[in-house]
């Protein structure tokens, strides 16, 4: 075996009590890059079961594979940061490593990248899934997604991905962005992004780790996704328009108050709606100092070092 | 730390490499320090480990630094730190770590909290791959009242780490002297010490030590202290939960208050619709006034995720497990 330090394809899998699957999954990672120049980074996140003995088995000096562990269980996003921090390949693909996600698509994923594409997913066909607890609130939350974040992806829950290496390097994943990884390199990297359909398997071993109570905080980070997203360019315009809406509730509300009143003198509004009108005063007064904070934020905490400007292609004329 | 001014009871001369640094914090309720000294350095001295104790002072003890005059020497040398300023104990260990010389650290109240021979048990701990080893006091001889504080406090607090830990504020650790100086402690967090290190990833383990007979008088606080306890753990479960995520914190928040107000200003114009005036209605008042408060609480979660953005490329995520390890 061949021992680069520079491989062409980098294959980064999070690992989680998946020790049934390891053997298979390194198995069948080879069969699908025979031939190829490339390494398998897998990422133990703090597996409680064997997952680490065996990888170590198997990993280890003139091995394409390597072992990287974290100190604890961190999940999944840290996990595949923690993978692509270690890839040393230029280009860097990402899977599951429960065996949901078939090798034998990696070398057509990059395969799309080569026609001028920085990122590739992929989305399953035929998913071997229950209808009711996950295609039905996958299609919902797919939908939405791309809503909010602008980005057509199919199909964000597959983990499949091939990745140019730069468009790694121009963003960092944290919390639960793995989710919306797309979204993510379109906003901060400024990726060009392909879809590919892939296969996906039923799960052979272990439980699946995702349960159906995570609606409120998908909606959280995407809410998150869609401000960052019209913030980046334009701080106050995100928060000046909500301020600009509440400016105007508490216009309605005063002109209300004020016919109230004075033409209808015995009616005893003259509290509720006056006070109604400087609440929402207030809320617009609030909403544009807020504003002027994340304003501060941005000239402050912009890193000058590991912030890189979005990726540009270069066309001849 | 630049904060505290540096006095020495006596120079120590550091003979070689130092297997310990003992650091005490000595702020609430110290003992006398040189009884202190000479019970928790004998089993020590007994087990072979060659020893610093730091002794950091707050300026309301700045007298207690006499007690040790004349202890010091080459071979077991006592410092003390004095600050000219009042900080919190977390503060105040880092203090001392920053001047630690020891592999280890081992961090005790200032005063006897569980029996020191059962300290080299916890040093011990640390060559077979745990990063922290924290003193559970047990067997515990205080009386119930203690001991039902005791178990409300790790309760509260257990809900938030998977690792059940029976006294994360027992104050008595010991970890490499880096674990120490790389924990993300400041303010009043040193007492959620074992929380905050787990969180870091490091390997924590609880051992019993049994508890010391002067630390087993009742304990009732005054409602402040309570009170403040309380805010410290609202504040370190948003600390665990949320600082990557402020806006499943504030989103929660304001999310469900804007909604109630919602439900209450669609009720009022069912009313309205059905003929009802209610421009002079408290309730209209209420409804509005929920909705603001919403707003305001999404909107402080929404610039909470903007910055966390921005700084995420000079943030760890996670943390590899040490290649010795």
């Amino acid at each position: 075996m061949t021992d680069s330090a520079h491989p062409q394809l980098s294959v980064v899998v999070p690992l989680y009590n998946e020790e049934e699957s390891v053997p298979r999954l390194i198995a069948s990672v080879g069969a699908a890059l025979e031939g190829a120049d490339w390494e398998l980074v897998l990422v133990d996140d703090g597996s409680t079961d064997r997952t680490t003995a065996v990888v170590a088995g198997l990993a280890g000096p003139g091995s394409r594979v390597r072992l990287v562990r974290l100190a604890r269980n961190y999940g999944q996003t840290a996990a595949m940061q923690a993978g692509f921090d270690q890839a040393r390949g230029k280009v860097i693909v990402s899977m599951d490593g429960d065996l949901q996600n078939d090798p034998g698509d990696i070398l057509r994923l990059v395969a799309k990248l080569d026609e001028g594409y920085d990122l590739v997913a992929g989305y399953r066909v035929r998913r071997q899934d229950k209808m009711i607890s996950r295609k039905v609130p996958s299609w919902v939350a797919n939908r939405l997604i791309r809503r909010a974040t602008g980005v057509p992806i199919r199909d964000n829950g597959c983990s499949l991905k091939a990745y140019r290496r730069e468009v790694l390097e121009r963003m960092r994943l944290y919390s639960d962005m793995h989710r919306f990884i797309p979204a993510v390199a379109a906003a901060t990297a400024g990726a060009r992004i392909a879809e590919v359909p892939v296969t996906h398997h039923a799960r052979r071993f272990g439980a699946s780790k995702y349960g159906i109570s995570r609606t409120f905080k998908v909606l959280a980070d995407l809410v998150t996704i869609a401000a960052i997203r019209s913030f980046r360019d334009r701080p106050l315009s995100l928060f000046g328009l909500a301020a600009l809406a509440s400016t105007l509730l508490g216009l309605a509300f005063a002109v209300a108050s004020v016919i109230a009143t004075d033409f209808r003198p015995e009616k005893a509004e003259a509290l509720v709606l006056p006070s109604v009108s400087l609440l929402w005063f207030g809320l617009a007064a609030y909403l544009l100092l807020l504003g002027l904070v994340g304003e501060g934020a941005l000239r402050e905490f912009q890193d000058p070092e590991e912030g890189r400007p979005p990726l540009a292609r270069e066309l001849r004329p | 730390m630049t904060a505290g001014s540096l006095e020495r009871v006596e120079a120590p001369a550091a003979s070689g490499e130092l297997d310990l640094s003992v650091v005490v914090p000595v702020k609430e309720r110290p003992a006398p320090l040189d009884q202190l000294f000479d019970e928790y350095a004998a089993p020590l001295r007994a087990a072979g480990v060659r020893f610093e104790f730091l002794f950091v002072l707050d300026p309301r003890h700045a007298d207690r630094a006499a007690a040790l005059r004349g202890r010091s020497d080459d071979r077991e040398p006592i410092r003390v730190l004095q600050l000219a300023q009042p900080f919190g104990e977390a503060t105040m260990l880092k203090v001392g770590v920053d001047a630690a010389r020891g592999r280890a650290v081992l961090t005790l109240p200032p005063y006897p909290r569980v029996e020191a021979t059962a300290i080299p048990a916890l040093l011990d701990a640390l060559t077979d791959g745990t990063d922290v080893a924290v003193a559970r006091r047990w067997p515990r001889q205080d009386g119930p009242a203690n001991r039902l504080q005791s178990a409300v406090f790790n309760r509260l607090l257990g809900r938030l780490d998977r690792q059940r830990l029976h006294d994360i504020a027992s104050g008595v650790a010991a970890m490499p002297r880096s674990v120490l100086r790389d924990l993300p402690l400041y303010g009043d967090f040193a007492r959620f010490l074992p929380l905050l290190a787990h969180r870091a990833g490091y390997r924590v383990r609880e051992l019993p030590c049994p508890q010391h007979a002067e630390d087993a008088h009742a304990r009732i606080h005054r409602p402040g202290v309570y009170l403040r306890r309380l805010i410290d753990i609202l504040g370190v479960f948003f600390v665990l939960r949320f600082t990557e995520r402020p806006l499943r914190f504030f989103g929660l928040i304001g999310g469900s208050v804007a909604l109630g107000g919602g439900v209450l200003l669609a009720v009022l114009a069912a009313q309205k619709l059905g003929g009802q005036g209610i421009a002079n209605r408290p309730a209209l008042l209420l409804a509005v006034l929920l909705v603001v408060l919403g707003i305001q609480a999404i909107a402080l979660g929404l610039i909470g995720e903007i910055i966390v953005h921005l700084l995420a490329t000079r943030r760890e995520t996670y943390r590899l497990v040490d290649d010795d390890g």
